[in-house]
């Protein structure tokens, strides 16, 4: 389930230890223990912590990093691309 | 509305260097420091600084959390680190910072057992599923990813998960800023704020930049168009004579960050009296430590750690990187001796170092020709 997170450390696209490096994903579903499967723009799947968000949905767009989503920043219209 | 390609059109981005170039005074030299390390990698990775004016200097800041990890810190992580007890969990740029006497993916080659994570929830689940094993996971990182570490052991407290351990080295923004402003070696113009700290922080805690110190600040996203409209919003403050916190960023930063995230981190964390950063020194109320609500968890409290400040390398020159004294390509080991490959100083090991994204993207070549 870290695909997507695999995919953000490395040279082109940063390393999700650095300062502020984020991913946009989309909420896909629901995971085990309480986290939240996402996808990236090429739909590698990703559990995520969505404590700190309200009212998260599927469809949602979210910032996330380190595996927690940080804010959400649109619904289902929105690209990740 | 996308949230990427459109942020990346080379013709868009014509448009602003023009309007940059239209807005400078030619006699003038600015410098812009860039706080954070996603937006060095950004610059260098999209070639943002061929665009600009030459008398407009983009000056590389201190934020990225593991090129200013100080060398002693990693001392303490490999001492931890080879307990025979421990699993020690950790992001991958730090595998490879060296310490004194070696990295932790050295020491992983010597016996101890090391596990990159991607998440400190992947350390609570290795935590999980080895009850009998300390599971100690190495917390670095600002205010971005310190939420994580809130979260993964507000979650193992609930839990009562008791062999899950945190080696703390979080660290927070404003302070380190505030060290740069009161720096006599160095000028600066105006800064690009971090984008994604300011998403769990907001812009108000860089107010104190325009208001004390009379430079303006723009908070930017980390796509080419972002980091250059940002640019050229600094610019546009110091051609009308304003100084303010500017957002750019609005399609992801709250101007009041995110407050469940805030209560998270004031819950878990407190701020340590001074915390040691590679080449600033040490800086008050600049470090996280575990809460003593949260004093179970602390690494550095269940196991004896050398503790000893450990100067840097001579021949590396990291803090004067770190400070933007200098530019990467100036240091004397730069490309030679320490690569990417082979680093010797923490700002060639991440991807987000000013050496490294220099180094990666031929940057060192072009400025060689220059000098």
């Amino acid at each position: 389930m870290s695909q997507a997170r695999e995919a953000a450390c490395d040279r082109d696209r940063g390393c999700i230890t650095c300062s502020d490096e984020g991913v946009l994903l989309r909420v896909v579903g629901s995971g085990i223990d309480g986290l939240t499967v996402c996808a990236d723009a090429e739909g590698r799947l990703a559990e995520v912590n969505v404590d700190l968000i309200d009212g998260v949905a599927e469809g949602d767009v979210l910032l996330v990093h380190a595996g927690v989503a940080l804010v959400r920043v649109g619904g289902p219209e929105k690209s990740l691309a | 509305m996308k949230f990427v390609d459109e942020f990346r059109d080379a013709d868009l981005g014509r448009v602003l260097a023009a309007q940059i170039v239209a807005t400078v005074e030619p006699g003038r030299h600015y410098k812009v420091m860039e706080v954070c390390g996603g937006h060095t990698h950004t610059i260098y990775k999209y070639g943002v600084d061929d665009l600009l004016p030459t008398n407009v200097e983009l000056v590389h800041g201190p934020g990225c959390p593991v090129c200013v990890i100080p060398m002693g810190r990693v001392d303490d992580a490999i001492s931890v680190a080879r307990r025979p007890e421990v699993i020690f969990t950790c992001f991958g740029d730090m595998l490879r910072v060296p310490g004194s006497n070696g990295t932790l993916l050295e020491a992983k080659a010597e016996g101890a057992d090391v596990r990159m994570v991607y998440s400190p929830l992947d350390a609570l689940r290795i935590a999980r599923q080895n009850p009998g094993r300390d599971v100690v996971f190495f917390a670095i990182g600002f205010e971005t990813t310190a939420p994580s570490t809130a979260l993964t052991l507000m979650r193992a407290r609930a839990e009562g998960i008791a062999n899950f351990f945190c080696f703390c080295n979080h660290v927070t923004i404003v302070p380190p800023l505030r060290a740069l402003l009161e720096s006599p070696d160095l000028r600066l113009d105006g800064f690009i704020g971090p984008g994604h700290v300011s998403t769990v922080v907001g812009a108000r805690p860089f107010e104190f930049i325009p208001k004390d110190y009379g430079k303006p600040v723009v908070i930017s996203g980390f796509e080419p168009l972002d980091v250059l409209q940002s640019v050229y919003m600094v610019l546009c403050q110091l051609a009308q004579g304003r100084c303010e916190v500017e957002n750019q960023y609005t399609r992801v930063v709250p101007y009041d960050g995110n407050p469940r995230a805030l209560q998270a981190l004031s819950e878990v964390f407190e701020l340590r009296p001074h915390f040691e950063w590679r080449g600033l020194g040490f800086i008050s109320q600049s470090g996280l430590r575990l809460s003593s609500a949260y004093g179970a968890f602390d690494a550095e409290l269940r196991y004896t750690v050398p503790g000893i400040r450990v100067a840097d390398p001579k021949a590396c020159q990291c803090g004067e990187v770190l400070k933007g004294v200098i530019k990467p390509w100036e240091c004397k080991v730069f490309g030679t001796a320490c690569t990417p490959e082979r680093p010797i100083g923490t700002c060639m090991v991440s991807s987000e170092g000013a050496c490294a994204a220099y180094y990666n993207y031929g940057r060192f070549a072009r400025e060689r020709q220059v000098v």
